[in-house]
């Protein structure tokens, strides 16, 4: 199985396309963090602004780890269409390309091959947020340095001390990968339907859109349906950042993305194993 | 008189029957009451026919016969609606991994991943099949088939019928005792067909491979084949040895004369009139039985005609065209 | 003899008897403050405020008459504005009417109650109440009320560990409803946060000053501003 694993990513990382998520990255947060370095201080006007009469604000702020929050929570969104990319083309490209003939005819069962591709794309998904967290931190640290956290919910400001950060970011992060995990399941699954990658990428791009949409609008139905929904959990990687942190939040939330995969997974690993190939 | 006579024997053959007593333990694919639908369409309709050892056999059939169908279900690609396959003498089903470890084939238009060079593409479908595979062995396959000098360059720069010779080559990687050959010299010029198939032939005779191979080319499976089916329409029309069938039934039969105008005369006024084919100069053509073909010799010689020769003929795409317009 | 002791008893509850006089209290608060020409302290700051969610900090204060003030940390500090410049300078600015009120109790020690008003129209201030301790001449308590802040409370305490009578303790007391806060960073969908309410609208940030260095002289340069 690890063999089947190692050959996928390789051919994964011989692709020009999945460079594109870390070429995004790459150029992106260097281009938000030089921006904050230029504009220093008035990064901070939404807070001096409203609290600024009547605090005086001592310390840095401005480091590294309000920088890597500030990009986490604007880009955390738009990370899974990076992820469709690659995990939408792991099964349908194979069929695109003419492969699977060539691929299942080798001694190797079904369900080793669904499974080594799939582990891939979760491999892919997990370094595409850990380049995230290199950059973003990494850059940030160079350009800025650390210091305490300040950060700014609908009810209330919480500073986190900088020796009370480091294990939110790596859980927070860690979070964000189990997110971007379901991403890459949802576009597995529907990567095993057809014969063509654009397919599966833009249908779990649409159907990410639509979950959000149906989310944010404040009616009965809707909210029902919302805990059903795995983008409704997409945004509790914030939960780390709070005080004290909601762990009964943050593992509901686990195991209903946790249970998200496992059920893609399965459904795409039978739906294959019947599957005549055609092409 | 001299008489020259092609072919290689006058057995009276039947359609449908198989001449040789091979026996059961000797077949390496046996496939019994094969059926497969898609939607409406029955593309594999009660197939059975068996492939024995050492066997190179012809499966032919004309453009949804259901050869590709038939083919896939052997690979595992499609699974049958009902019957049974057992290859080496094992269910393929329940076997499968044994199976294919011995099994090479190629289906359809070979395709490969591009961006990856012929070798990789070798080293990666070697690996996939559950062990390394050798270096030199790489490289002896990709030289049996012509493309040792292009062993690194990316496969999307290859022409169709390179593309077809690294699928030949993937096949033979693991050495298998089977190879299924879907269309293997298409797109190939005919110095490539021939290279294809004196391969064909060299694997058959001296390495003793069984090979299933499926082809349009009529002419090129009358040649390395042994054996054959046809089917049509899923279903299975003619099976058996390739000569035996050949020369089963009426054959084109050749006569050259030295005095045309005599045997033209005696001819018509004979029985004979009614199989004569064509006649061209000094040539005509009757369409007799192998057990006719001494009698029309024996009345030629009684009414002094000079017999120059006489070739009995069959091409293999008439008798497939045969079979197969009959069916339709 | 009778006499005499009439005049003792005169005398004595003449000089115990507290000033009324405004101005002359405050003078004398004034007076008392002048002696502290600079001093840098350490200060612990613990913050009670409801919508702010902070550990407990420290920094390093540094103060040079009459009005110069700097703060800084090697962590974080968030600190009122107000309550920094607790140095009769800064609250008794410009002119003003002083109105005597009366006498109260605050912390077992007897306090006059002073109300000032900036005769300034345009002045931040509208009123200030202080608590002053007449014997040792120090602020015990600062009520104002301003135009944006609205009213805040000063309480200040000294443990009489420095004979210039800076404060060991001050407690910052604002109201929270004043203070918008800033529009959330993060869209916040978790069930935690929307449990969270704004219980109290009072905020308190209680400062304690230690390790008070004073009038060893300080650069000038360290007010100056970091660029």
């Amino acid at each position: 199985m690890f063999t089947l694993i190692r050959i996928e990513l390789f051919k994964i990382f011989s692709k020009w396309r999945t460079y594109i998520g870390f070429i995004a990255i790459a150029a992106l947060i260097p281009l938000i963090e030089i921006a904050m370095l230029i504009q220093k201080e008035r990064t901070f006007d939404w807070i001096t602004r409203s609290m600024g009469q009547s605090f005086i604000f001592v310390g840095n702020f401005l480091n590294t780890y309000f920088v890597s929050y500030l990009i986490i929570n604007s880009i955390a969104l738009h990370i899974p269409f990076l992820i469709t990319l690659v995990a939408g083309d792991l099964l349908a490209g194979e069929a695109t390309a003419g492969t699977y003939r060539m691929l299942l005819t080798r001694p190797v069962s079904r369900f080793k091959v669904v499974t080594s591709k799939f582990a891939a794309g979760l491999i892919y998904a997990n370094m595409l947020v850990f380049w995230l967290a290199l950059i973003s931190m990494g850059l940030g640290y160079i350009l800025f340095g650390t210091g305490e956290l300040i950060v700014s919910k609908s009810a209330q400001i919480i500073i986190f001390e900088r020796t009370d950060v480091i294990w939110r970011f790596v859980l927070a992060y860690g979070y964000a990968a189990l997110c971007m995990c379901v991403v890459t399941s949802v576009a597995f699954f529907f990567s095993s339907l057809v014969e063509n990658a654009i397919g599966p990428i833009i249908t779990t791009m649409a159907i990410i859109i639509v979950f959000l949409i149906i989310s944010a609008i404040d009616i009965d139905f809707f909210q029902k349906l919302k805990p059903f929904l795995f983008t409704s959990y997409m945004l509790n990687w914030q939960s780390f950042f709070d005080s004290p942190v909601d762990i009964d939040s943050i593992i509901k939330a686990v195991l209903v993305l946790a249970g998200h995969i496992a059920v893609l997974y399965t459904a795409t690993l039978l739906i294959f194993k019947r599957k005549d190939i055609l092409t | 008189m001299s008489c020259v006579f092609a072919g290689s024997f006058f057995n009276f053959v039947l359609a449908k029957t198989i001449i040789k007593d091979y026996s059961v333990s000797e077949a390496v694919i046996e496939i019994k009451n094969l059926n497969k639908h898609f939607k409406d369409i029955k593309a594999v309709n009660d197939l059975s026919f068996n492939v024995y050892k050492g066997d190179v056999f012809g499966f032919l059939g004309p453009n949804g016969a259901g050869k590709s169908t038939t083919i896939r279900m052997l690979l595992t690609l499609i699974s049958p609606d009902s019957g049974s396959i057992k290859i080496f003498g094992k269910d393929l089903v329940k076997h499968r991994l044994e199976i294919l470890r011995n099994t090479g084939a190629i289906i359809e238009k070979p395709d490969f991943y591009g961006y990856l060079t012929a070798y990789k593409n070798l080293e990666i479908l070697g690996s996939i099949s559950g062990h390394e595979i050798p270096k030199n062995r790489i490289m002896e396959v990709l030289e049996l088939v012509g493309l040792e000098k292009r062993f690194k360059s990316k496969v999307k720069t290859f022409s169709h019928g390179m593309k077809q010779r690294l699928g030949l080559a993937q096949s033979l990687l693991h050495n298998p005792e089977l190879i299924i050959l879907d269309e293997p010299t298409t797109g190939l010029d005919p110095q490539g067909m021939k290279e294809i198939r004196d391969l064909i032939l060299m694997l058959s005779k001296e390495q003793h491979k069984t090979i299933l191979l499926s082809s349009h080319l009529l002419n090129e499976v009358e040649i390395t084949a042994n054996r054959m089916i046809i089917i049509n329409k899923g279903n299975a029309k003619v099976e058996g040895d390739v000569r035996e069938l050949l020369f089963a039934g009426k054959l084109n039969v050749k006569v050259d004369v030295g005095n045309p105008e005599d045997l033209n005369r005696i001819v018509t006024e004979s029985r004979w009139g009614s199989f004569l084919d064509s006649k061209s100069n000094s040539t005509f053509i009757f369409n007799l039985e192998t057990k006719e073909i001494p009698e029309l010799n024996r009345f030629m010689v009684s009414n002094n005609i000079e017999v120059l020769s006489i070739v009995p003929t069959r091409s293999l795409e008439e008798y497939f065209l045969s079979i197969t317009e009959k069916g339709a | 003899m009778k006499k005499v002791i009439y005049l003792i008893i005169l005398l004595f509850t003449a000089a115990m008897a507290q000033i009324k006089d405004p101005d002359i209290i405050l003078n004398n608060v004034k007076k008392a403050s002048e002696r502290v020409k600079d001093y840098q302290a350490n200060v612990r700051i613990k913050l009670d405020i409801p919508f702010i969610k902070a550990p407990d900090s420290d920094a390093k204060i540094y103060f040079k008459a009459p009005d110069k003030m700097h703060i800084e940390s090697k962590t974080f500090a968030l600190l009122p504005k107000e309550g920094m410049d607790f140095s009769p300078a800064a609250l008794l600015k410009g002119n003003y009417t002083a109105i005597y009120v009366k006498e109260e109790m605050i912390d077992g020690i007897k306090a006059s109650v002073v109300k000032v008003i900036p005769n300034n129209e345009k002045s931040e201030v509208i009123l200030s109440t202080l608590w002053i301790d007449q014997k040792t001449s120090t602020i015990r308590k600062v009520e104002t009320t301003a135009k944006v802040n609205g009213t805040f409370v000063i309480e200040l305490k000294y443990d009489g560990k420095n004979q210039y009578n800076l404060p060991s303790n001050l407690v910052f007391t604002f109201n929270a409803d004043r203070i918008s806060l800033p529009k959330a960073f993060s869209d916040n969908n978790t069930e935690g946060a929307k449990k969270k309410e704004i219980k109290s609208r009072q905020g308190r940030v209680y400062i304690t000053y230690t390790n008070y260095i004073i009038n060893k002289g300080i650069s000038d340069s360290i007010f100056e501003k970091k660029k």
